[in-house]
């Protein structure tokens, strides 16, 4: 069994690590969607400390001999977890910075033709609607 | 059915750091095909791409952080699909694709025989061939897309490309991004787009580096040989009957 001085440090360093957590969602520097997995591995952490029994019941299901060794692949397993969510958080943004650059790339042109079509100057580029009918103003 | 004359045509050229080449590759379009419009993509160049485009007063976008040749080649044709043009060509903007076989790449479409059509030089075998290595490469990938399509496309690799409405839709919608040509071709399969190529001479580039050099080649071929099987398994065993929704 898990000493009882063992067990205080880490309910210890599972309230400390929830309140960081909150400070940062407090502070708006964490999206709470993003932030969920984490809260989720935080309850996880808590309770097997709180029950240790849990842990070794739950490792022994999996086959897995020795406590310490079972705790280790259950924090990798969540680690792993949340960089693949990271992960695909960034592909989604990349998605989206990528439509933004183009969308703006598109507006930009739309102005600039606007911008010749008011100052009137002179543009030596075919086509362009707008700038064909310089003419007209 | 609309007339020849009526078809608009946008010619698409993505421009990565191509200040030696674009001159003279919008100097030969003006020349030879001034009836169709065109549209540089200046891909977050960082050398003066952009300046020559706005001294010579070029139709061009200018994409403010660079996408790679997918996401700019991609601008195009959100562009293309806004300002409802009919057909899109694209073409590097290097000088490697000469424009002399606009004509030949846009017959298929007009005569609605392909909906997407690709410049071939491998088919009559003239002009640059490219390396060994290379042909090698580009052999393997043509097998992959023909075991995994059934289509069999003899250069996968050729940026210079035409299409039509219906896939200028699809590809403002849906572009792979890094290398995407190959990939490109996988996309326009299972839309059940009818792809066919058609024999064009390149030219070896007139200046600047290709963007692939030797020592990616090797990341190259992974790379697109997974995005083929990943874009072919994420359609299932039937091909989409998906019509692009409207894009904002």
């Amino acid at each position: 069994m898990i000493p009882s001085t063992l067990r205080v440090t880490l309910i210890i360093a599972v309230i400390c690590y929830f309140i960081i957590i909150l400070y940062f969602l407090k502070q708006r520097a964490l999206n709470l969607k993003y932030t969920l997995l984490w809260l989720l591995a935080g309850v996880v952490m808590g309770s097997l400390v709180i029950f240790p029994e849990l842990l070794i019941r739950i490792i022994h299901i999996f086959g897995i001999e020795d406590n310490m060794n079972g705790l280790f692949i259950m924090c990798i397993a969540f680690i792993l977890m949340i960089l693949m969510a990271l992960t695909s958080i960034a592909s989604r943004q990349n998605m989206k910075i990528r439509q933004l650059v183009q969308e703006i790339a598109i507006l930009d042109k739309r102005i600039r033709e606007l911008e010749n079509q008011n100052t009137g100057s002179k543009n030596d580029g075919r086509i362009g609607e707008g700038i064909t009918d310089i003419d007209n103003l | 059915m609309k007339n020849e004359e009526e078809v608009k045509v946008l010619i698409i050229i993505p421009a990565y750091n191509e200040s030696a080449n674009i001159e003279q590759v919008i100097h030969h379009l003006l020349d030879q095909a001034p009836q169709y419009d065109y549209l540089i993509v200046n891909d977050g160049s960082t050398d003066n791409t952009l300046k020559i485009c706005e001294k010579r007063g070029y139709q061009y976008l200018d994409l403010s952080i660079n996408l790679g040749i997918g996401g700019a080649v991609q601008a195009g044709y959100v562009y293309a699909y806004k300002n409802d043009y009919d057909i899109a060509v694209q073409m590097d903007g290097d000088g490697q694709h000469d424009i002399a076989y606009l004509e030949a790449m846009l017959k298929p479409l007009l005569a609605k025989e392909a909906d997407v059509v690709i410049g071939s030089r491998f088919i009559k075998k003239e002009g640059f061939q490219s390396s060994q290595t290379r042909r090698i490469g580009i052999g393997i990938l043509s097998f992959l897309i023909n075991i995994t399509t059934g289509r069999k496309i003899i250069d996968v690799t050729s940026g210079y490309r035409a299409v039509n409405k219906k896939f200028i839709g699809i590809y403002a919608k849906d572009y792979p991004t890094d290398y995407p040509e190959p990939e490109a071709i996988v996309t326009a399969v299972m839309h059940r787009g009818k792809v066919m190529e058609v024999p064009v001479q390149m030219r070896a580039r007139e200046g600047g580096k290709s963007s692939i050099t030797f020592g990616r080649s090797i990341y190259y071929m992974i790379k697109v040989t997974l995005a083929i099987l990943i874009c072919r398994l994420s359609y299932g065993f039937r091909r989409a009957k998906i019509v692009p929704a409207d894009i904002d």
